[in-house]
């Protein structure tokens, strides 16, 4: 081995050794809040309100559970903007690039984690159903895009029933399985509006906030939310792209299985992650433009 | 010695304008400072014809330098009208280090049957720049703001192609109560973070992600005067044609439907829509939360303007109740 590789090496291990360093300090730290039940006012990261009765192996498995593609969302239902960016492809000015999946997965990552994990993460670190309406509020003035607006109101509502009709039931502390049940009242309640200047909604059910606080309650970490709601948008991006006909499910598992994916989701929950609420935005503007113009296209397979 | 003038409490870049509506019912400006690099002027002539006062937001050398700050409030009181447009792009320069941001700063008020038409030049932020604006509309119930808010791919005389090293564009409108503004809400949050320096992922580039765009823009219109000017957007996009049909008509047939003469309105969507197509123009209308928002990417920055200034010609709303003067960075 030649010495300059040595040294690159050394100073990896020392780099790794850092690392677990401070990651056990962290566990440390965390364990010791944890038995004096004190939690410092501004945890950052922002830990896991794990509570008691959630023991870790439940955990585990209730992140299975929202890892599933049969989980019912209907996520199936939307391509996020790969349909149409692929019809556009087809009467593209000479100065843009034919379609490519490789090209939209990578943006349409990037741009859906900056656009939600700020309210997800902060729905995560507080679940309260005051919180979670101030949130849902924001996502709703956020989202300004109505394609996009639809498919988060859609998938908002169905985890909410998924919560209420089968997870919440499961859980054996009230305090926790009627945790979301003032949310979903404000939902219900008719909303009344003056016609002049319509006012919005108290709450619609957006999907960010909503799975950032069931995850939160079902014990999963705020990495563990992050990464399993990333990962989730890109198995629905893949699997539309095979009903879509860009390629067959081998290549599909190729995709999901690749090292380019895996970074490409770690490296997005990486960067928004301290993202603040009102930081939330549109980091690929063309976006906007395709899944809008979702609504022109004279055939559809999804709903967005 | 105690100096006889009053102190100047404005600091570098602070600007102000307040307009009202003057007794013989024509909107007046009632008070205009501004402090370097801010400059603002408003033309003496009287806004009795013209609709609505006319200020032009303007920056010495034409630009902002690597660490601007600029920092202007508007109030509109009630039942006034202002337009706010530029001369030229708002250039923002490079910044030496990425650590020093430029930054423009915007507070609106605007009153019951105010109203605020802003269409400036786009941005145009120059290779290196690192640049955040800020822009907050507070709206009570019966205002109305029309709001344009665009950014260039930079200066392609020199190669620039989104080559700039930070932006973020974030616009609020808020839906506030008179007096006091404990009780406003946020209707519309639109934000645009571009990241030249780290690209949008670590794979792509700004350019990439662009996708051919040389110009993207956000129209937002809220309140009673807007809504023609909103329904017709939103209209138009609801009858733009859809992607991907096929003309089954015979070529016969074809022909004579296209000697049917037809409205000098239908003459001018036709022409639009073949330039929509031609130049690659992509546009979406959405009406959120009670406002109507419009989002516009095209491959060049001359196509986005003719485009967005011939949609709001044509309607002719603005142009009536603020004057043609409003519209002079559209043109």
């Amino acid at each position: 081995m030649s010495p300059a590789t040595d040294e690159s090496s050394q100073q990896d291990l020392e780099l790794e050794i850092a690392a677990l360093e401070s990651r056990l300090a962290a566990a440390k730290q965390q364990l010791a809040q944890s038995k004096s039940g004190v939690r410092s006012k501004d945890d950052n990261p922002p830990h896991p309100p794990i509570p008691p009765t959630i023991t870790t192996s439940a955990a585990h498995h209730y992140l299975l559970l929202l890892s599933d593609s049969a989980l019912p969302l209907g996520s199936f239902a939307f391509s996020s903007g790969l349909e149409s960016y692929l019809a556009h492809g087809r009467q593209r000015t000479p100065n843009q690039p034919a379609p490519s999946f490789p090209f939209f997965l990578p943006l349409s990552l990037s741009s859906y984690a900056r656009a939600s994990l700020p309210f997800l993460l902060a729905a995560h670190r507080d679940p309260s159903p005051a919180t979670l309406a101030l949130l849902d509020d924001a996502v709703d003035a956020t989202l300004i895009c109505a394609v996009a607006r639809r498919a988060s109101v859609a998938q908002g509502r169905a985890l909410l029933s998924i919560w209420e009709k089968s997870l919440a039931p499961s859980l054996s502390c009230a305090s926790l399985s009627g945790a979301l049940a003032p949310y979903a009242l404000l939902l219900r309640t008719p909303h009344s509006a003056d016609d002049g200047e319509a006012e919005p909604p108290p709450v619609s059910a957006h999907l960010p906030p909503l799975f950032g606080a069931v995850a939160s309650l079902l014990g999963l970490s705020a990495r563990q939310c992050a990464y399993v709601f990333l990962l989730s948008h890109a198995k629905a991006l893949v699997s539309a792209a095979v009903r879509a006909g860009c390629f067959g499910p081998y290549q599909a598992q190729r995709v999901l299985a690749g090292e380019g994916l895996r970074d490409a989701v770690g490296e997005a929950v990486e960067r928004e992650w301290r993202t603040r609420v009102e930081d939330a935005g549109q980091r690929v503007p063309v976006m906007d433009l395709w899944v809008g113009r979702h609504e022109l296209l004279y055939s559809r397979i999804f709903n967005s | 010695m105690i100096s006889p003038f009053p102190k100047s409490s404005s600091k570098p870049g602070e600007g102000h304008i307040v307009v009202n509506l003057a007794p013989n019912k024509v909107s007046t400006l009632e008070s205009i400072t501004y402090q370097y690099p801010l400059k603002l002027i408003s033309p003496s002539s009287s806004s009795a014809n013209k609709g609505s006062v006319l200020v032009f937001l303007l920056s010495y050398g034409g630009g902002l330098v690597g660490g601007d700050r600029v920092n202007l409030s508007v109030d509109v009181q009630s039942d006034a009208k202002l337009s706010i447009v530029t001369q030229g792009y708002t250039k923002v320069f490079p910044s030496i280090t990425p650590d020093i941001v430029t930054r423009q700063k915007l507070n609106v008020n605007i009153r019951r049957g105010a109203a605020l038409c802003l269409l400036p030049d786009p941005v145009q932020p120059f290779e290196r720049s690192v640049y955040e604006q800020i822009q907050i509309f507070k709206l009570d119930s019966g205002a109305s703001l029309y709001l344009l808010d665009w950014v260039t791919q930079g200066r392609t005389a020199r190669g620039e192609n989104w080559s700039l090293t930070h932006w973020v564009g974030r616009n609020e409108v808020w839906a506030s109560t008179e007096g006091g503004d404990a009780k406003s809400q946020l209707l519309v949050r639109d934000a645009i973070i571009l990241d030249g320096a780290a690209g949008p992922t670590r794979s792509q580039t700004l350019r990439e992600s662009m996708h051919g765009q040389a110009i993207i823009g956000t129209l937002v219109l809220r309140g009673p005067m807007t809504k023609r000017l909103g329904q017709f957007f939103l209209t138009e996009f609801a009858a733009l044609p859809r992607l991907g049909a096929r003309d089954f008509r015979s070529n016969e047939a074809r022909e004579k439907e296209d000697a049917v003469p037809r409205s000098l309105f239908d003459d001018w969507r036709a022409t639009r829509l073949s330039q929509e197509k031609d130049l690659g123009i992509l546009w979406s209308a959405a009406d959120v939360r009670g406002c109507i928002v419009v989002k516009f990417g095209a491959p060049t920055v001359e196509a986005g303007r003719s485009w967005i200034g011939s949609m709001l010609v044509q309607e002719g709303s603005i142009e009536r109740d603020f004057g043609e003067q409003a519209l002079i960075c559209v043109r």
